[in-house]
C-alpha cells in the first residue's frame, strides 16, 4: 500500500510539478507581452519623453540684486511675473491651441505669429513665450482652462520693476531682453533668453555683480508635456543687492525744481491744453511719454518741462546724491517686451530723453570756467587778489573787439569784484597773461577735460583746448583771440555738468582731487583721494568771489542766495550763447532770450556749493535754453539745495 | 564516489546558463557607471567566479547532511533575521548584517532555508497526512514567520519572493485543491489585514501603482522613468553606452534594481527577451532536475529552488515594467550586490548536491 500510495505521491508532485513550469511560462510569456507592448508597441511614445528628458534642463533664472537708494529705499526690484509658454512637441494642433488661447487671453496677431516663427526654427521641446506678464484674471482663466489645452503651460518668473519710475532713470538705467549682438559676445546668455541684461546705467555696470548665477533643474513631465517633478535641483544664486549714493527724495525734488523751473503748470484736462496739444507736436511728444506737465511761461505760452542737467555731490566722498537728466524716461518701458510704439517716441523726441545730459550732455561752461582761469592767474602770480583792471565794456585785440557782457562795463575790477559780477573783460586780460597753457594746466587739476571715473557707460570727456589740440584736430595755429574767448568757457570749450560739479567739490574741498562715486560707501570714512595740488591760497580767494556772487550787493545770483539759516552758499552763475551775435544784430539791440525761439536761447548755468563756512555739498545745474544763468539756474541750485540742507537739520 | 565522478555529475549547464547571465550583468555594470569596471562591473565578475566555485563545493556535501541541518538552517537564519532587527534597530531600515566585514542580508539566505525546511518536512509526511489539511499547518508557519520577520525589516520584496518560492513547495508538495483556492481566498481575506502592516511609504508604493494619476509627483517617479527607459529603447536598443536614461542618471538604481530597464534601454526588446529566456530555461532545468532526483526531499527542494529563481525575475521584471508596484527586488545575477547572487549559487549548489548524491529513501 505504501508503495502504491507513494508512487501517488510522485504522480500528483510531477503534475504539479509540470504545471509549475507551465506557470513560469505562461508568467514569462506575460513579461514579454509587457515587454512587448512598452518596447515595440509605444516606443514611439516614449522615445519622446526619453529625447525630452534628455533636453528638459530648465535654467533657474537668478534673483537680480536690488538697487537701493542711500537710504535703503527701492530704486530696481523684482516683481513676480507670470508667462504662458507652449510646447510645441506636446501640441496636437498648434492653430488650434493658438486660437483657442486667443479666448484666454490677449493676445495679438503679432504675438502669434512670433509663436508660429518660434516653433518653426526651434527643437520642438523648447518652450516657447506665448505671452507675459499675465493679469491675475488671464491667470484665472487659464489655471481653468489650459489642462484642457496639451503643451500649455504657464510659469512664474521675475520682472525687474523700477518702483520710482523714471525718476533715477539714468541712474539706474534698464534691463531689457538679451540682444543677438550680446549672445555673440557672450554665449553663456542664451541659456537664459528670458533674463534680461543691465543696458545702461548702474545695472550695465555692476551687470556681473547683479546677476547673480543661474541654477538648474530638471524637469520630469507627463505625456502632456505638463511638469510633474522636479528631479534635480542646482539653486540659483541670486546676484547682489547694491546701495547708491543718490538720495530718492532729494531726487524728486531735484528732478521737480529743474523741470518746472520759475514758471508754472497749467491744469492738464484743460481747453487750452487740448488745443495746445493738437498744434504743438513738441508738446505732444513729452505728454506721448507719460510726462503730465506742462507749463505756462512768461509769454502766456503753453511749454513742455525745462529740460537740463542738475548733479549733487559730497564734496568729502565724492557720493552722487542726486543726478537729474531731463526729459526723463521710464524703464519700466523696456523690461518686458518693449513695445515699438514706445520705442519710436523715444527716439523721436526732440529733446532725446535717452541721453544722460549730466554725463554727456556736453555744454560750454561759459562764466562758471572763470574759476579755473583765475586760479590759474592766482596761482602762477599773474595776479593778486588786488590786480586790477579797468572794463570799459570792451576789449580790442588787433583787429577784433571782444564785448562784455555788460554794455557800459564794470569799471575798475580785481579777481574778486569780477568774479562777483562775472566781468569778462577782466578774465580776458588775465587769461591772456596766464596763457591757455597753464589754464589747461588748471582745469585739468580740475576734473575738466576727462572722464570723471563715475563710471557710467557714455560719459563723455568735454574739450579744454589748447595748442596742441587745435593742432591736431583742426590742424591750425592757436590764436591769442582764442584764448580770450575760452576765458569766458566759450569757443572750444565743453565741459559735461559732472565735470563742473567735480570742479566745484574740488574748489570747495580745497585738499583732494575728490572723484565721483554713484554707490554708497559702506562705512564713514571718506575714501582716499589724492591731493588736489592747488593753491590754497588762490583757491580760498576764488571761493570768496563765488561767495560774493551770492551775497554781494552786485553779485549775478544775489537774489538767490540760500538762507544764512542753511549756511548759506557759494557759485558762479553762466550764460551760453547757442548762436553767435553778429554785428549787426548787436547795433540792432538784441533780441531778448523770450522771444528767440527755443533752441537759438542760451543755455543757463550754474554752479556751487553750501554751506559757505564748512562745505558738504557741490551742485552743477544746466537749464537747457533756459535764459540767463542768474535768472533760471542759480533758483534751481538754491532750492535744490534748500530741500537738501532741510533734510540734513 | 569520487571527485571526478561527482564533477560529472554537476548539472553544468545551470552554470552555463548562470554564467551568461552574469555576464550580461558585467556589461550592464560597465555601463552603469558609464563605460567602467570600477566600482561594480569587476566585483561583480570576481563575486560571480566566487559563486561557481561554491556551487562546485556544495555540489561534495552530502545531501543528507543538508536534509539533517535543514531545520538548523531556518533556527540559525530565523536567529539572524531578529539580530538585524535589533542591530539595526532605529535606522529605520534594517536588512544587513555584517559578518567579520561581509554585509550579509539574512532575508535573502533564509529563501533557501525555508525551502529545505519546508521539503523536509513534506518529504517525511505520509501520504494520508498530505489529504488533510491540518497537517499543512506547520508549513505556513515556516513560511509565516520569516515572511512576517522580513515584512517587519521592511522588505516587501523579499518576503513576497519568500511567501511564492515557499507557497510553491507547498503547492507541489500535494495541497489538494479545495485548500489551494480556500488559501487564495484566505490571502485575499488577509488584504486589510496585511494592508495595515505596511509602512508608510510601501502604501504608496501600492497605491502609485494601483493609480499611477495619484502621485506623479513622488513615488511615482521610479516607474515613470523606467518604464521611459525601457519603452525608449525600442527593440534592439540605444546600443551599449547610449542608453541617455540611464547615462544621464534619469534611471534610478540602475545598478541595482533597475538594471534590468537599463538593459532594455541599451539592448532593447531582444536583449530582455533574451534574458527573460534564459532565466525561463534556467527555471526549467532547474524543475526538469526536480523529475530525476529520487527522494521527496530532493524533489520539492529542487522544485522550491527553481520557483525561488523564476519568482526573483518575475518580480524583478514585473516591477520595472510596472506590472508590480515597486518593492525593491533585484534581479540575480545580473544586479549588483552580493546576496542575492549568493542564494542563488548557494541553490545551485544545493540542486548540484541533490542530483550528485541523492538515493531513493526508503518508503515511508
Amino acid at each position: 500500500m505504501s508503495r502504491k500510495k507513494t508512487k501517488d505521491l510522485r504522480r500528483t508532485m510531477s503534475r504539479r510539478g509540470l504545471l509549475l513550469s507551465g506557470g513560469a511560462v505562461a508568467l514569462t510569456s506575460i513579461l514579454g507581452a509587457r515587454l512587448f507592448q512598452l518596447q515595440v508597441a509605444e516606443n514611439h511614445r516614449y522615445r519622446r519623453l526619453s529625447d525630452r528628458n534628455q533636453f528638459d534642463l530648465r535654467i533657474v533664472a537668478p534673483t537680480r540684486g536690488r538697487l537701493f537708494d542711500r537710504k535703503m529705499r527701492l530704486l530696481a526690484g523684482n516683481a513676480e511675473s507670470f508667462q504662458l509658454y507652449i510646447t510645441p512637441l506636446y501640441v496636437d494642433d498648434l492653430q488650434q491651441t493658438l486660437a483657442a488661447l486667443g479666448q484666454i487671453v490677449d493676445l495679438t496677431e503679432m504675438q502669434i505669429d512670433e509663436v508660429f516663427a518660434a516653433a518653426r526654427k526651434g527643437p520642438s521641446f523648447h518652450d516657447i513665450i506665448v505671452r507675459d506678464d499675465l493679469s491675475q484674471r488671464e491667470l484665472a482663466r487659464l489655471a481653468v482652462r489650459s489642462p484642457l489645452l496639451s503643451g500649455v503651460s504657464f510659469g512664474k518668473s521675475l520682472r525687474r520693476i523700477y518702483p520710482q519710475g523714471s525718476l533715477a532713470c539714468h541712474v539706474t538705467g534698464y534691463v531689457s531682453p538679451v540682444t543677438a549682438r550680446e549672445i555673440e559676445r557672450n554665449p553663456a546668455l542664451e541659456k537664459t533668453p528670458h533674463l534680461g541684461t543691465g543696458k545702461n546705467g548702474i545695472e550695465f555696470v555692476h551687470e556681473r555683480n547683479l546677476r547673480g548665477v543661474p541654477g538648474r533643474e530638471r524637469i520630469e513631465v507627463n505625456a502632456k508635456g505638463q511638469p510633474i517633478r522636479v528631479l534635480r535641483d542646482v539653486g540659483a544664486m541670486s546676484g547682489k543687492d547694491l546701495q547708491l549714493s543718490i538720495d530718492v527724495g532729494l531726487q524728486l525734488h531735484s528732478a521737480e525744481i529743474l523741470r518746472r523751473g520759475q514758471l508754472k503748470p497749467v491744469e492738464m484736462g484743460s481747453v487750452e491744453v487740448q488745443t495746445a496739444l493738437a498744434k504743438d507736436s513738441d508738446l505732444k511728444a513729452h505728454i506721448a511719454l507719460g510726462d503730465s506737465l506742462i507749463l505756462r511761461d512768461q509769454k502766456d505760452r503753453l511749454v513742455p518741462p525745462e529740460s537740463g542737467a542738475v548733479v549733487v555731490m559730497d564734496i568729502h566722498s565724492g557720493e552722487i546724491i542726486s543726478l537729474v537728466s531731463a526729459p526723463m524716461f521710464d524703464p519700466n518701458l523696456f523690461t518686458g517686451r518693449l513695445l515699438t510704439r514706445d520705442w519710436r517716441r523715444l527716439n523721436a523726441h526732440p529733446r532725446k530723453p535717452l541721453l544722460n545730459r549730466v554725463t554727456a550732455g556736453q555744454y560750454a561752461p561759459g562764466s562758471a570756467f572763470k574759476m579755473v582761469v583765475g586760479l590759474a592767474a592766482l596761482e602762477t602770480g599773474v595776479i593778486s587778489s588786488t590786480t586790477e583792471f579797468t572794463c570799459s565794456g570792451d576789449m580790442r585785440l588787433g583787429n577784433s573787439t571782444f564785448h562784455c557782457w555788460r554794455d557800459g562795463g564794470h569799471g575798475v575790477m580785481n579777481i574778486i569784484s569780477a568774479l562777483e559780477q562775472s566781468c569778462d573783460v577782466f578774465f580776458y586780460e588775465i587769461a591772456l597773461k596766464t596763457g591757455i597753457r597753464k589754464i589747461k594746466n588748471m582745469a585739468y587739476r580740475l576734473g575738466l577735460g576727462e572722464v570723471s571715473g563715475l563710471g557710467l557707460p557714455g560719459e563723455k570727456q568735454g574739450i579744454i583746448p589748447s595748442h596742441e589740440w587745435k593742432l591736431s584736430k583742426l590742424g591750425k595755429v592757436w590764436t591769442p583771440g582764442e584764448t580770450v574767448v575760452s576765458s569766458i568757457g566759450q569757443g572750444y570749450v565743453l565741459a559735461t555738468p559732472l565735470q563742473l560739479a567735480v570742479m566745484t567739490a574740488r574748489i570747495a574741498n580745497g585738499m583732494f582731487a575728490v572723484t565721483p562715486t554713484l554707490v554708497k560707501s559702506s562705512d564713514d570714512t571718506p575714501p582716499a583721494f589724492a591731493p588736489l595740488n592747488v593753491d590754497p591760497g588762490a583757491l580760498a580767494i576764488i571761493r570768496k568771489g563765488m561767495v560774493k556772487v551770492m551775497k554781494g550787493g552786485l553779485g549775478t545770483a544775489r537774489k538767490y542766495d540760500l538762507e544764512a539759516s542753511f549756511g548759506g552758499m557759494a557759485g558762479k552763475t553762466g550764460t551760453v550763447q547757442v548762436k553767435r551775435i553778429t554785428k549787426a544784430q548787436r547795433e540792432e539791440g538784441i533780441v531778448s532770450n523770450i522771444d528767440r525761439p527755443w533752441a537759438e536761447r542760451d543755455h543757463a548755468l550754474f554752479v556751487g556749493y553750501a554751506p559757505v563756512k564748512r562745505p558738504s555739498y557741490a551742485i552743477s545745474v544746466v537749464v537747457e535754453h533756459g535764459g540767463s544763468g542768474s535768472s533760471t539756474a542759480a533758483p534751481v541750485a538754491r532750492d535744490i539745495l534748500k530741500k537738501l540742507m532741510q533734510e540734513q537739520v | 564516489m569520487t571527485g571526478l565522478k561527482i564533477l560529472l555529475r554537476i548539472p553544468w549547464h545551470l552554470l552555463l546558463f548562470a554564467g551568461v547571465l552574469v555576464m550580461v550583468g558585467s556589461l550592464a555594470l560597465y555601463s552603469a557607471s558609464q563605460g567602467s569596471w570600477h566600482p561594480w562591473a569587476g566585483r561583480h565578475a570576481v563575486r560571480a567566479t566566487i559563486g561557481m566555485a561554491l556551487v562546485v563545493g556544495i555540489a561534495f556535501v552530502d545531501f543528507s547532511f543538508i536534509k539533517r541541518m535543514s531545520y538548523v538552517f531556518l533556527a540559525a537564519a530565523i536567529l539572524l533575521l531578529l539580530a538585524v532587527m535589533i542591530i539595526g534597530a532605529g535606522q529605520g531600515v534594517s536588512r544587513w548584517i555584517s559578518l567579520g566585514g561581509v554585509n550579509l542580508q539574512p532575508s535573502e539566505l533564509t529563501k533557501i532555508a525555508v525551502i529545505l525546511a519546508l521539503a523536509r518536512y513534506f518529504g517525511s509526511q505520509s501520504h494520508d497526512r498530505m489529504r488533510s489539511f491540518i497537517w499543512y499547518l506547520p508549513s505556513f508557519a515556516i513560511i509565516g514567520i520569516p515572511f512576517a520577520l522580513i515584512m517587519k525589516q521592511p522588505d516587501l520584496g523579499t518576503a513576497l519572493m519568500l511567501l511564492f518560492g515557499g507557497l510553491a513547495v507547498v503547492f507541489s508538495a500535494g495541497l489538494p485543491w479545495r485548500y489551494v483556492f480556500g488559501s487564495i481566498a484566505a490571502v485575499l481575506a488577509a488584504v486589510p489585514l496585511l494592508w495595515m502592516q505596511l509602512h508608510a511609504y510601501q502604501k504608496t508604493r501600492v497605491m502609485t501603482f494601483l493609480n499611477p494619476e495619484s502621485d506623479l509627483l513622488g513615488a511615482g517617479y521610479q516607474i515613470t522613468q523606467s518604464k521611459i527607459a525601457l519603452g525608449s529603447g525600442g527593440i534592439f536598443g540605444k546600443g551599449f553606452l547610449m542608453g541617455s536614461q540611464s547615462q544621464l542618471n534619469y534611471l534610478p538604481e540602475k545598478q541595482t534594481d533597475f538594471v534590468f530597464t537599463m538593459i532594455g534601454e541599451e539592448f532593447g526588446f531582444a536583449g530582455n527577451v533574451f534574458i527573460l529566456l534564459i532565466y525561463l530555461l534556467l527555471t526549467i532545468s532547474i524543475l526538469r532536475i526536480s523529475y530525476r532526483v529520487k527522494s521527496r526531499f530532493a524533489q520539492l527542494t529542487c522544485v522550491g529552488i527553481g520557483m525561488m529563481v523564476f519568482f526573483y525575475m518575475f518580480v524583478n521584471v514585473a516591477m520595472v515594467t510596472g506590472l508590480l508596484p515597486v518593492v525593491g527586488a533585484p534581479l540575480p545575477l545580473i544586479s549588483y550586490g552580493g546576496t542575492s547572487m549568493l542564494t542563488v549559487f548557494i541553490g545551485f549548489g544545493i540542486v548540484a548536491s541533490a542530483i550528485v548524491h541523492d538515493r531513493r529513501e526508503r518508503a515511508v
